[in-house]
């Protein structure tokens, strides 16, 4: 075998078992997956074996395919149920050779369609007979090569639940007999929606603080992007789902400045902006310039936001009322308490703290705002910027008392003592 | 010099259902001992490893397989080295990716390694 280099490209494993799982389902059926996966784990493996010594050959990625292929091929014709799986596979073509269907997932597999097979699991994972929960766990699943240890991991789920999840994900599409077809014209606005959905969500799931900083989270982040920018390649993107990805990129820009070498949470405020990933940065501006429509998404109006921060060279440089303006049309589109937090924190940040105090009121009588702790921190954040110390103290006791995390604790108690000099 | 043999044995289970990135880890981890022993002159050979599937050959030249495939101690590689004594060998045996996936190491002295120098 030829040696050459000792390093595979980081992921390898997981894209190529991706990769395959998805051609592999798309020619024998949803059905089969089960047994796709454990073939696919089978050929990870003998790779391994193969490679661990000896390095790894010239064409990993080639040496892998041929090996899953022929396990399933070979597990398929020793269960004589060959001619039943090219039924089920939706070629109909019931006298199809073996050879024939071989060499249709050969070219399935080479490099310039497999998007095209990892497409269609995207919408087959997102499939609208499945909770948004389900599409997710599924999709870091079947599209992201993620084990269900590490998914458990991810999103703070026990690791039982993701089985199952997942588990009576597949049963259920398999039952369902679902194609790895693309959505028809028809279905496309609504399917896409939904996968913009799964994947803005499985983003913010990697990138919240407020779930720990185990290193598997910023690949959860980097995978939602690898997703959105393999939509954004397709025919089946939108405006959309470009301002996704372009807001994606902006807030991934700023993964290693949101916390320091023990974990413990930065805030954007006190973020070392050297840190932020200036390329990312200006990738993320050329999807949001490709992004233009006369009817912007809510995507657009965050990734805008996103940039405002981005760009800004500090907190007091920010044009802060730009932010306001453009969470005053976030509202408009949708309705949401988030939003109206984030704009009388901007508004504070302008200058006008009584207009940002007066809609923080409002919303501290919304039930569902009660036990935010973010909105006594907003609180705590607009009387330091009043100069009320003695208020702004009181808020973060507050706030100090509605958290259990320990790194939310730490940080609270960062800005108490911060205020207390 | 002395040269072993360390042939390793087991660690099929424990990643039988690891992630395709705990997969990756343990091969880097091997490449990483493997490039390490070579710069460093001990790892003479990094051998290679041994498909799970083969047959045994009985006295009565009866022919029989599946014997080992059962067994937790199943050889799964080999690779030779070179160390001035067993107690050197053992420790760089203890530092391979064997012990840490689950698997054993036997280290064995090649019976004429001292000739094979002249």
């Amino acid at each position: 075998m030829k040696q050459s280099t000792n390093q595979l490209v980081e992921h390898f494993f997981r894209h190529e078992s991706a990769n395959l799982v998805a051609v592999l389902t798309r020619a024998f059926g949803m059905r089969r997956i089960d047994l796709i996966e454990d073939m696919v784990q089978v050929a990870m493996l003998e790779a391994m074996h193969a490679w661990k010594q000896r390095g790894i050959p010239g064409n990993p990625a080639a040496w892998i395919h041929h090996v899953a292929k022929h396990r399933i091929l070979d597990t398929l014709r020793r269960e004589k149920t060959y001619e039943k799986a090219v039924a089920l596979s939706g070629l109909s073509m019931a006298d199809q050779s073996i050879n024939a269907q071989e060499s249709i997932v050969d070219q399935w597999l080479e490099e310039e369609h497999l998007p095209d097979s990892l497409l269609r699991m995207i919408f087959v994972c997102c499939h609208p007979s499945l909770d948004r929960k389900t599409q997710i766990a599924l999709t870091l699943k079947t599209l992201c090569g993620f084990g269900i240890s590490e998914i458990a991991r991810g999103l703070l789920l026990p690791s039982e639940t993701v089985k199952k999840r997942v588990q009576r994900a597949k049963n259920s599409l398999a039952t369902a007999n679902v194609q790895l077809e693309l959505p028809s014209n028809d279905q496309l606005t609504l399917r896409r929606d939904a996968v913009h959905d799964v994947l803005y969500l499985m983003f913010n799931e990697g990138y919240s603080t407020s779930h720990g900083t185990e290193p598997i989270r910023d690949d959860i982040c980097e995978e939602a992007a690898r997703l959105c920018h393999l939509l954004c390649e397709s025919p089946c993107s939108s405006p959309a789902t470009k301002a996704l990805l372009a807001l994606l990129l902006f807030h991934a820009a700023r993964l290693d400045a949101r916390t320091d070498e023990d974990g413990a949470v930065i805030l954007l405020e006190d973020q070392d902006r050297t840190k932020w990933d200036r390329c990312l940065i200006g990738t993320a501006q050329s999807w949001l310039g490709q992004s233009k429509t006369d009817q912007p998404t809510t995507f657009h109006l965050e990734a805008a936001i996103a940039m405002q921060h981005c760009l800004s060279p500090s907190v007091e440089a920010t044009d802060w009322g730009t932010i306001v303006l453009l969470y005053s049309r976030l509202i408009q589109l949708r309705e949401s308490p988030v939003y109206a937090l984030n704009r009388a924190i901007a508004m504070g940040q302008a200058g006008d703290t009584h207009e940002a105090l007066s809609q923080l009121q409002k919303l501290q009588n919304r039930e569902d705002m009660k036990h935010y702790l973010l909105l006594d921190c907003a609180f705590a954040r607009i009387h330091e910027l009043e100069g009320n110390k003695e208020a702004a103290i009181d808020s973060y006791l507050v706030a100090l008392s509605k958290t259990v995390a320990p790194h939310e604790k730490a940080l609270l108690e960062k800005k108490l003592r911060k205020l207390a000099d | 010099m002395p040269k072993y043999m360390f042939i390793y044995r087991g660690g099929h289970e424990k990643i039988k259902h690891a992630s395709p990135e705990q997969i990756q880890q343990v091969m880097q981890m091997w490449m990483d001992w493997i490039e390490g022993g070579t710069e460093a002159g001990w790892m003479l050979d990094a051998g290679d490893g041994l498909k799970p599937s083969g047959a045994v050959v009985n006295t009565d030249l009866s022919v029989t397989n599946g014997l080992f495939a059962e067994s937790k101690a199943l050889v799964g590689g080999y690779s030779l080295v070179e160390a001035s004594d067993l107690t050197t060998a053992i420790e760089l045996a203890k530092d391979s990716p064997m012990p840490k996936s689950g698997g054993i190491v036997e280290v064995r002295e090649i019976a004429n390694s001292g000739k094979q120098d002249a």
